[in-house]
């Protein structure tokens, strides 16, 4: 029971931890918390599933266009609310991410119904034989895409020009600026790699909890507990604090309590704003002035 | 004698908040006792979010504790509506400091994530106590009475209603002027210079939230004896952005503003009824339209006219 437990901890936990790497990608490129990012990767993979049925595209070729769909779908959200606020009190830019939040949630409750459709899974139903425990082909491939996902955006934050300017910008924005770095550019690149990324933790969560209106703001409640444990700023903390909580929600639903497994999350987050807000894994970073 | 124009508009909202029940019918006397319910809300995002700079998207949390402290104490321990009415905001304060409390250690927006949890939590708390809370079934409030009068109808309650939001509006305004007000202002404009001026960071964030969480608490005991019923699918997370919403709309820097904030959340659903579920979809594109180009919400159009009318009609005479 247990080695089942964990694995399929482990794979819920790589989906929040895709959603978080979207969080803390946007929040280190721009300084802004995209609360809209769950609805984002809903709608994406509401999008997705149009093409899938509406369409007819088979389900690979699906697969492999949610990702430059969520990257359209980020870029243009970027270019049409965030531009404009790039200047304004941050604030702002958390309230209008908020707006965001109520558009799609609802724009997609309004198109394509408020009734959960179930969404054809990429992997075969049958578990498999790993050292003696049965684990399900679905956990296994969902973690086997968001390792891929990771090295991808490894390489690209190690190796590429653009990534390294990310890097730059999420350093010191100013000094990156006057090094020549575009950062309207890096603001853009942030949102649309970011919802790419969500959208294909959304094609990954879609078989497990029907694909629905409301099915991602649980998994953004606990990509934020994640990020928050693995503090902010860190990408792969906020992996590593993902996993951990995939893993200790599913411990917690088979021996605590199925009906606050949703509502723990939001324990972690308070404990770890208080005793250890800097994140278990990353150091306090101190504002200069 | 001289006036100026912030006094003469006053006066005139004053007034036309006292007639404007006058020839409604029992509908209108309920939406206008909404509206003052709502602009309650409002003003405590002008202070969180107007003064203190941090956001809440878990304010139907706050809400939810006033109108179900206020009901049970009015319910099983027999209180009267207004000891129940400070309970609800007594509850919700306290409930305000617990979620500001990280504060002590974070900056930035962790606590607008916090809000959030919190404010699940509460509803799902709510929905599962239920020998306490009624749960699924939900809880029956009895009408308000003042002074062992019961108020039968919505008329003279939205009376009460408008007292209780000028009494507040008048506590938000004298807070803006105070030495806390002013200092909160300060850590929003710039946390850094603000406190190395001595100016303590989260104890004032913690007085924010506590204020703000006491006014939304009081507008929720005072919602409950409204609606005489309460279930907990009313404090939803899409209260939270609606209330987020009318408050950045009426304007986040004025109590003229909170009263439009809460005049928009009670009067959009009227007027966008034929949209149905496009309602939300509308708040959110209202909200991010405000933000990008009239950060100073309705209220900062309406003195923008109000102005130009005055000087005007000033040259003149």
């Amino acid at each position: 029971m247990l080695p089942q437990l964990v694995v399929s901890g482990l794979a819920l936990g790589s989906i929040y931890a895709l959603l978080a790497l979207s969080l803390v990608l946007i929040n280190k490129a721009t300084d802004v918390v995209n609360f809209a990012q769950g609805e984002m990767a809903m709608f994406g993979t509401f999008v997705c599933f149009a093409l899938l049925t509406k369409v007819g595209l088979p389900l690979t070729v699906v697969l492999i266009l949610a990702a430059p769909v969520g990257a359209l779908l980020g870029m243009a959200t970027e270019r049409l609310t965030m531009v404009r606020l790039q200047a304004a009190p941050q604030v702002n830019a958390l309230i209008a991410t908020i707006g965001l939040w109520m558009i799609f949630h609802h724009a997609a409750g309004w198109i394509w119904g408020y009734d959960p459709v179930s969404f054809p899974s990429l992997f075969s139903p049958n578990p498999v034989d790993v050292l003696g425990a049965r684990i399900a082909q679905n956990s296994l491939g969902i973690i086997a895409v968001s390792l891929l996902v990771v090295v991808l955006l490894y390489l690209l934050f190690e190796y590429t020009r653009t990534g390294i300017a990310m890097r730059a910008a999420s350093m010191n924005r100013r000094a990156a600026q006057l090094m020549g770095v575009n950062v309207g550019r890096v603001s853009l690149v942030a949102w649309g790699l970011a919802t790419a990324i969500s959208v294909v933790a959304g094609f990954l969560i879609a078989p497990l909890t029907f694909l629905d209106f409301e099915m991602m703001f649980a998994v953004l409640l606990k990509a934020f507990a994640g990020a928050i444990l693995g503090g902010f700023n860190s990408l792969p903390g906020a992996v590593v604090g993902c996993l951990v909580i995939g893993v200790i929600e599913n411990l917690f639903a088979a021996y605590v309590s199925t009906a606050f497994k949703d509502t723990f999350a939001f324990g972690i987050i308070i404990l770890v704003l208080m005793f250890r807000p800097q994140g278990l894994f990353t150091r306090r970073i101190a504002k200069k002035v | 004698m001289t006036l100026d124009i912030r006094t003469i508009g006053a006066v005139l909202v004053l007034l036309i908040l006292v007639g404007l029940p006058f020839g409604l019918g029992n509908y209108g006397y309920y939406i206008l006792a909404t509206i003052m319910i709502y602009s309650i809300v409002s003003l405590s995002f002008n202070v969180l979010i107007g003064m203190g700079g941090q956001i809440s998207i878990g304010h139907a949390g706050f809400w939810a504790l006033g109108a179900y402290a206020s009901a049970l104490s009015v319910v099983k321990l027999g209180f009267p509506f207004l000891l129940g009415v400070a309970l609800g905001g007594i509850v919700a304060a306290l409930f305000g400091a617990l979620v500001a409390l990280p504060a002590l250690r974070v900056q930035g927006h962790y606590l607008a994530i916090a809000t959030l949890g919190f404010a699940l939590f509460i509803q799902q708390v709510l929905f599962e106590w239920e020998w306490l809370t009624g749960g699924r079934q939900g809880l029956f409030v009895p009408r308000p009475a003042l002074f062992g009068v019961e108020l039968q109808s919505d008329f003279s309650y939205y009376y009460v209603l408008l007292a209780m939001f000028l009494v507040l509006a008048w506590i938000t305004g004298n807070f803006a002027k105070s030495h806390t007000g002013r200092s909160l202002m300060a850590l929003r404009m710039s946390t850094i210079a603000a406190e190395s001026c001595g100016i303590a960071r989260a104890r004032h964030i913690i007085i924010a939230f506590v204020m703000s969480a006491f006014f939304t608490g009081i507008s929720g005991a005072l919602y409950g004896h409204l609606l005489g019923h309460l279930s907990t699918e009313t404090f939803s997370l899409a209260v939270s952005l609606s209330f987020l919403t009318m408050a950045v709309i009426g304007g986040l820097h004025s109590r003229a503003g909170a009263l439009l904030g809460g005049a928009y959340l009670a009067l959009a659903p009227e007027i966008l009824r034929e949209l149905k579920d496009a309602q939300m979809v509308i708040y959110g594109v209202t909200l991010i339209l405000c933000v990008q180009f009239l950060p100073g919400g309705l209220i900062s159009l309406v003195e923008k006219i109000g102005r130009a009318v005055w000087r005007t009609s000033d040259g003149a005479s």
